[in-house]
């Protein structure tokens, strides 16, 4: 008859574990790469407001009241999403793994109901003022671009919609996975 | 080397066998995803050694942060499956040891069917922590983990034997 006492004395007859020799020199290495990765992820997110600043000024939509307001919507709603996205790791980053497990687990479901309701109330708002932008941008592209390029806008402006909802819906599937698991 | 790296090159050594093996019960005894996740507590660990207070033993420390980093990882991932582990054994050794992998391998899926706290509190348990250390990880008192953990071992003895 099987005791939990024979269980224990099982999981003690395990292997003995092997300490990695190259053990600190890769944990050193990744903790560089991280660094390094997260000062890149900066660079990116400077470069994308920049380019898109730099854009607006070139094709001079700052003359032409509803293209600056239509272009703005578009970009400010970017931003807003990159931001959110990039706060929401941050926080991530900095939740506090040393706390004992039941307030970690806590601390956990808030951070993903938070993120449910950024995926719920912002996102649909955000992609709403998107293709509101967008919208009111069509008839200047239609008189401004020929016909063969203003209908590829069209559509793969459609498309990227399209996969860009498909993207963000196994986003929100996952995370809820992750929430009803952390309430298990 | 500079005193940090060498104080953590030593806590490394001192505490890295039992961080693989807690992970192991996390990941079905996947060895990779294992060697990933205790790679992943250490560098926690680093990035928070200056946040350690004393309050609790260094050894407390890096199993909490090792319970919720297993925890947290393996909520991202998907279920870890058990069949290639078996069937590498089933190839690669001889009978009794194949035997005797078999049973740690039904001990791991027991112990995966648990609820995830108490997977926590019975394989800290099984790494032979007292009680009370085991409430300071978990964040529960002493009465509760003494209460929970007399059920687990049923769940899990019942678990075993079918």
């Amino acid at each position: 008859m099987t005791e939990f006492k024979d269980l224990k004395s099982k999981w003690e007859q395990q292997p003995e574990v092997e300490v990695p020799s190259n053990g600190l020199e890769d944990i050193i290495k990744k903790i560089t790469f991280l660094k390094y990765k997260q000062r890149i992820g900066n660079v990116v997110l400077l470069t994308t407001v920049s380019i898109l600043i730099g854009f607006f000024f070139y094709i001079n939509a700052y003359s032409n009241g509803l293209v600056t307001f239509a272009l703005s919507v578009m970009i400010g709603s970017l931003l807003i999403r990159v931001i959110l996205e990039y706060v929401s790791i941050k926080e991530l980053n900095q939740l506090d793994v040393t706390t004992n497990t039941s307030t970690f687990s806590a601390i956990m479901a808030r951070y993903y109901k938070r993120r449910i309701n950024i995926h719920y109330i912002f996102t649909p708002i955000i992609m709403l003022l998107y293709i509101t932008g967008f919208v009111i941008l069509l008839p200047f592209f239609k008189s401004s671009l020929s016909e063969g390029f203003y209908t590829y806008i069209l559509v793969s402006s459609i498309c990227i919609l399209v996969i860009m909802v498909f993207f963000i819906g196994r986003q929100i599937q996952k995370e809820l996975h992750i929430l009803k698991q952390i309430k298990h | 080397m500079s005193t940090l790296e060498s104080n953590f090159d030593q806590i490394y050594k001192d505490n890295y066998p039992k961080v693989f093996r807690l992970c192991q019960g996390y990941t079905n005894g996947n060895e990779i995803l294992s060697k990933d996740l205790a790679q992943e507590v250490f560098i926690k660990v680093w990035q928070n050694l200056n946040s350690f207070r004393n309050d609790s033993s260094l050894s407390t420390w890096i199993y909490r942060i090792t319970v919720n980093t297993c925890l947290i990882e393996l909520r991202k991932k998907k279920s870890v499956s058990i069949k290639g582990h078996l069937q590498h054994l089933e190839e690669d050794y001889e009978e009794c040891s194949v035997e005797k992998e078999l049973q740690l391998n039904q001990l791991y899926r027991c112990i995966n069917s648990l609820k995830s706290e108490n997977k926590s509190i019975i394989l800290l348990e099984l790494e032979g922590l007292p009680q009370k250390e085991i409430a300071d990880i978990i964040g529960l008192s002493h009465e509760v983990i003494r209460v929970r953990l007399h059920r687990i071992k049923n769940e899990l003895t019942k678990c075993v034997k079918q």
